[in-house]
Order: C-alpha cells, then sequence, then structure tokens
C-alpha cells in the first residue's frame, strides 16, 4: 500500500514536471559556475531596478521586500545583492562550490529539514508516545515487567526500537528524494568532491566564513542532525508514555508538538511588536520543539539566498547543541521516572 | 532450564515465597498493614478477601509491579523489587483480566512472551496451549477470544519456561463451569505431579476448598487468619442449626452470649450459631428459660464460607453475579 502511494506521489510530480518544463526527460545537468553566473546576471538586473526605483522615489523612503522575509529600504536592498554579487564571485574565483549543486546535498536539505522532517518528526513522536503507554493500556506490561528482563532493558529495548525503525524510515526517505533530485539535476551528481556551507549566513562569504567538506560528510552530518532531533522528540513521548496510558500519550504528545511551535510564534511576534527587534524573541531558540530540524539552518552559499541572519552552520551547531541537552534530559527523566514507576493497574 | 546459576537454587529452602510485616498505602488509602504470611515449596495456598482487601496489591508486590512502602516480600530469598531479575526466575503468573497483543493470535503472543525467557523452545508452546485447551483457537487473533479464553492463554503464558511457582490472581473469571472444573484439574494435576507451588486468589471458595493445603485470609488489608484448612475450619468452633419459636427474641438473647456468634437462618425458623460446645448448650438453656421454645438444636458442618464471614463480617458473593472488582 505504501509502494502505491509512492507511486502515486511519484507519478503526479513526473506529470507535474513534463507540464512545468514542456519535455519528457531530465534536463541536461549544468555546471555550478554557470548557476553561479546566473544569479549573478540576475542580481545586476535587480539592483538596476532598484536604482531605478531609487530615483523615481525622489529621496522618499520606500520599503521593499528583502530576502528572509524582512523589509529593507532601497538602499539595503541593493547593499545585500551587491552582497550576492560579490559572494557567488568569491566562490566561482576560488573554486568553491556551494552545496546546492549537489543533488545529494540539496536531497539532504530538502528531506532533512523541511516540512518532510517536520511531518516525520511528528509520527515518531506518536508512535514513541504509545511504546510504553500501549502497554499499560492493553494490561500487557504486568507480564511485561513481571518477567527476568529489568525496566531498563524494557526502556532500552522500546527507545532502540523506536529509533532504528524512524532511521529506517528517514533514510529510504532521504534515497526518494535523492532520485527526485537526481532526476531535475539530470545527474545523480558526485559524493566525494568538496561543497562549501557558510558558518555565518549573515555575513559576507570569506576564507572565515566558509567550511568546505566532502559531500558524504555532509550528508551524514545531516543525517546525524536530523536523527538527533528525532530522539530528541522520541525521548519527550517516552517520557510522557512512562506516566500515562495510550490515548492520554498520543493526545499530550500531539497537542505539544503542534500547539508548542504555534504558541511560540505567537510570543515571538508579540515581543517583535513590543521591542521591534528579532533578537529579543532568542531565546526561544533553546526550546527544544522550535529547533527540531537543525538542518534548516544550514546556510545556502548561492547568491540569491544567502545573508539570513540566524543560519549557517554557527546557529546549526548552536541547535544541535540545544537538542542533544534536551534530548539527554527527557531520556534521563523517563529512565528515572520508569523504574520506579508502580504499576496499580 | 536456569542453568546453574546458585542463586536460583531454593533446594534447601522451605518457604518459597516470604512476605512479612508488608504495608502499602496509596494515598490515604492503607491497601495493606503489616502482612506476613509464606508458601511453602510445593503447596496450593489459598488467599481469600473480599474485593478491596488487598489481595491484588499483594500479589502485584510479589510481581514486582508495585513495592511496599514497608516489610519484605521475597520469592526464592531474593526481593521482589530490588532483585526483580532474580525472583521473577522463579515464578509465572496471571492477574486478573490478562492483557494480550490483540493484532496477534495466541501462539505469537506466546511466542512474544517466550522471547523475554530466552530459552523456551516452540515444542513447549505447543504443548502449553494443548495443555489449556487451546490449540484449535491457537492461531486466531487474541482479539476475537472471549474473556475465558483470555483466561486459559494467561495460563499457558504463565507456565512458559517451566516456573516453580504459580502466581494466579483470580483465574476462574469469565470461565464457564466446565472451564472451571478444568482449571481445579489442571491445577491439581501440576501441584500433585510436577509438584509445583502454587499461589492463588479466588473469590470461589469452593475452589479453594477443594484445591488449597492452606489459605491466608485478608481483610482491610490485614490478615485476620492463615494455616491448613482443617485448623481453619474448627479454629472458630461449631456451627449448629437451632430451630426457633421467636427467631428475632433468640437472635438477641444469643447476641448478649459471651463467645458464640448468631444470624438469621436460611431455613424457616432457625438461627445459625457459632460457638463451642459448652456454650452452645449455654445458649439452649438461655432460649429456654426466656421462654423461646426449641424445636431443635443440631451440629452442622462448618465450611470455609462460614470461616470466611466469621473473619471478614462480608457475605459471599455468588460468583455468578460477581464480576472483578478493581481493588
Amino acid at each position: 500500500m505504501l509502494g502505491a502511494l509512492f507511486l502515486l506521489i511519484a507519478g503526479g510530480l513526473y506529470i507535474y514536471y513534463v507540464h512545468l518544463e514542456s519535455r519528457w526527460t531530465p534536463q541536461a545537468p549544468v555546471a555550478w559556475q554557470s548557476q553561479l553566473r546566473d544569479q549573478i546576471a540576475s542580481n545586476q538586473e535587480e539592483i538596476a531596478n532598484l536604482e531605478q526605483v531609487k530615483q523615481q522615489s525622489r529621496g522618499g523612503t520606500i520599503r521593499v521586500g528583502g530576502r528572509g522575509g524582512a523589509d529593507l529600504t532601497v538602499d539595503q536592498a541593493i547593499a545585500q545583492a551587491k552582497q550576492a554579487i560579490s559572494d557567488d564571485q568569491y566562490l566561482i574565483d576560488n573554486n568553491i562550490a556551494p552545496v546546492q549543486s549537489f543533488a545529494i546535498a540539496q536531497a539532504s536539505l530538502f528531506a532533512l529539514g523541511g516540512i518532510v522532517m517536520f511531518l516525520l518528526i511528528r509520527i515518531f513522536g506518536w508512535l514513541a508516545s504509545e511504546q510504553i503507554a500501549g502497554e499499560r493500556s492493553d494490561r500487557t506490561i504486568t507480564i511485561l515487567l513481571s518477567r527476568p528482563p529489568s525496566r531498563n532493558q524494557v526502556l532500552f529495548a522500546k527507545a532502540l526500537s523506536s529509533f532504528l525503525i524512524s532511521l529506517a524510515v528517514v533514510v529510504v526517505t532521504l534515497l526518494i528524494i535523492y532520485a527526485m533530485f537526481t532526476f531535475w539535476f539530470g545527474s545523480p551528481g558526485s559524493l566525494t568532491d568538496q561543497a562549501a556551507v557558510a558558518i555565518d549566513g549573515a555575513k559576507p562569504l570569506g576564507p572565515g566564513n566558509l567550511l568546505q567538506m566532502p559531500i558524504y560528510l555532509f550528508v551524514g552530518m545531516c543525517l546525524g542532525a536530523a536523527m538527533l532531533g528525532v530522539m530528541c522528540v522520541q525521548g519527550m513521548s517516552m517520557l510522557i508514555s512512562v506516566l500515562t496510558g495510550r490515548w492520554a500519550a498520543i493526545g499530550i504528545t500531539l497537542a505539544f508538538l503542534f500547539g508548542a511551535p504555534l504558541v511560540s510564534t505567537v510570543v515571538a511576534g508579540i515581543l517583535f511588536l513590543i521591542s521591534g527587534s528579532q533578537d529579543s524573541s532568542h531565546f526561544l531558540k533553546y526550546l527544544f520543539f522550535n529547533v527540531l530540524a537543525p538542518v534548516g539552518s544550514v546556510a545556502p552559499t548561492f547568491g540569491n539566498t544567502t545573508a539570513t541572519a540566524g543560519s549557517g552552520l554557527n546557529e546549526f551547531v548552536s541547535e544541535v547543541e540545544t537538542l542533544a541537552v534536551w534530548t539527554l534530559g527527557f531520556f534521563l527523566a523517563a529512565w528515572l521516572l520508569f523504574r520506579r514507576k508502580q504499576e496499580a493497574g | 532450564m536456569w542453568g546453574h546459576d546458585p542463586r536460583l537454587d531454593c533446594d534447601r529452602m522451605s518457604a518459597l515465597v516470604e512476605v512479612e510485616g508488608l504495608s502499602k498505602s496509596f494515598g490515604r488509602v492503607r491497601a495493606l498493614n503489616e502482612v506476613s504470611f509464606s508458601v511453602d515449596k510445593g503447596e496450593v495456598l489459598g488467599f481469600l478477601g473480599p474485593n478491596g482487601a488487598g489481595k491484588t496489591t499483594t500479589i502485584r508486590i510479589l510481581l514486582g509491579l508495585l513495592h511496599g512502602d514497608g516489610g519484605t516480600a521475597k520469592i526464592g530469598g531474593h526481593d521482589c523489587w530490588t532483585d526483580h531479575a532474580l525472583a521473577s526466575r522463579f515464578f509465572g503468573a496471571t492477574l486478573e483480566q490478562p492483557g494480550f497483543y490483540g493484532f496477534l493470535s495466541g501462539r505469537d503472543n506466546l511466542r512474544q512472551f517466550a522471547r523475554m525467557l530466552g530459552s523456551v523452545d516452540e515444542k513447549q508452546i505447543t504443548e502449553l496451549l494443548d495443555l489449556v485447551g487451546m490449540t484449535e483457537r491457537a492461531d486466531d487473533k487474541v482479539k476475537r477470544y472471549s474473556m475465558g479464553m483470555r483466561q486459559r492463554l494467561a495460563l499457558a503464558q504463565a507456565l512458559l519456561g517451566t516456573p516453580r511457582l504459580l502466581v494466579l490472581d483470580e483465574p476462574t473469571n469469565g470461565l464457564d463451569p466446565n472451564g472451571i472444573h478444568g482449571l481445579r484439574i489442571l491445577l491439581r494435576n501440576l501441584a500433585t505431579e510436577q509438584g509445583l507451588t502454587i499461589f492463588f486468589s479466588s473469590h470461589l471458595l469452593s475452589e479453594v476448598e477443594e484445591l488449597c493445603d492452606r489459605v491466608v485470609v485478608l481483610h482491610r488489608g490485614e490478615v485476620k487468619a492463615s494455616g491448613p484448612l482443617s485448623e481453619l475450619m474448627n479454629i472458630k468452633g461449631f456451627r449448629y442449626r437451632i430451630d426457633v419459636s421467636d427467631v428475632d427474641k433468640a437472635l438477641e438473647i444469643v447476641h448478649g452470649v459471651d463467645g458464640a456468634r448468631a444470624e438469621q437462618g436460611t431455613i424457616k425458623d432457625s438461627i445459625n450459631v457459632t460457638a463451642d460446645h459448652d456454650i452452645a448448650r449455654q445458649i439452649n438453656h438461655v432460649l429456654v428459660s426466656a421462654g423461646v421454645g426449641v424445636d431443635q438444636l443440631v451440629r452442622t458442618e462448618q465450611g470455609l464460607e462460614d470461616v470466611y464471614i466469621q473473619l471478614t463480617g462480608v457475605p459471599v458473593a455468588s460468583p455468578l453475579s460477581s464480576p472483578a472488582a478493581p481493588q
């Protein structure tokens, strides 16, 4: 059934591609240098347009949508476009391929850091919340806990099985999306070339603000970070599962995973209205549900999509650290509670 | 099958289960208060008490699902909570309303639980299914099983790994008369032929009376009596039926006699009295002196039911109308 569903989605996407590109076959691969030159030309055109807007405004203040969604003055938008050109030129001059030049890297960013992971993480959280709570509701927990395996072993086995199943699903998802990007790129691309990632997405690219690594390492890094997010949610779900029955566990887990980011967004919005600064809500980044997919923070280094504050490897590492602390805390709490939990029936 | 781990050796022990001064509270409710008893190797011990007496709480402590607030509970010399891994090697257990994975067949459920024991082979699973009369339905999903079938599967589960002690909490719940009869024979065979020690709670006193060597009567978290059935049935005196001309007056008079206990009889114009031989004579004299006609005074056989009522003050519920209540 899952296979049929996949074929249906793949068929739909293929029809969409044919309709969009007016062709039945993949396009020929384009060298990353050519892509960057196209971006430079596009940015130069944008600067010319902005200069024209500036002259027509005759000194008045016009705000335009900048990259990352922020409102900018025309001067700020021009400066941003110039920075993007400079970044792209730096990459071409130094023969450094941006990470999005590779189908597998692009697939990693999409599959492990976007909407796909957002949904998968919630499904994994739901499944993990049933692990102990489901046994309690089915009353099989009395057999489970009265048999020789210790509670530590039971909890470890439950956590490990949840993790391994989710790992298999994530890897298969990544491979499917890689296949799609291979079609889109016209080539599976290299797995061993070096790719570059910005360290701080808000700063100009340069020797101190660019990290090069082999593509396979980048993919491994993304997969590791994505699975840490999964583990964190599974830890939270296990903690809830240890304390309640099946439906309470599922309800609390899903309400939290969908509701908490929503509440957090509202709080961030209120703080922005009060202070006028995005920095005032930075502390929300220390809440695990806001950083469940750190891969989304790896800054793209294409000119057109750079210069986003709060992105880059530094942000990625910070989010991974936050997740690691929460994950450890959740599993520790689940372990401490489960080993003393009284099953009164 | 347990290898040669000396910690699992119980040859020199006399008591397989030792409960000493066990107490347990849930919030303000005192579920167990200084409960002490033991189950000797090879014996069948019945655990009696009305709903809420603390039977299931005691059994849950023995299974390592709860831990007591005070006292100790040991199986095979190992503490049931702190040394659970070893204690659990000695027993197989069922709790009332047994739970299984409904989406798996009975056989697959047993396979699943057998994995936790490590050394159970397919042959034993098949034998156990046959033993509890579940061979024909073994490959059906458990969600289609009746309560009685679940009870039988639970017993097979408890027997996985050939335990030395069987702990059964209300094992006859949901069984029809044939099932109860079959279970009685099975448990008796397990005890006599395989030397299995059996500790079971039941509200069916006839079962306990027929199966058990000893009983422990629990009421409001306290042990009211324990010992061999023969001793227990005599310890509280003899039982008499007195046919009288005025039941109400007779009851009033007998209630005033020290060492006697009376209730209205099930036969018309009769009262049932429990008292020692001398006191029975005295009662006869007092009744006649007070003008109550005594047609006859007959000594009747005292059953476990009478002892149970005396000890707990709770009438025995009919097995046909008593659903299992949570304790």
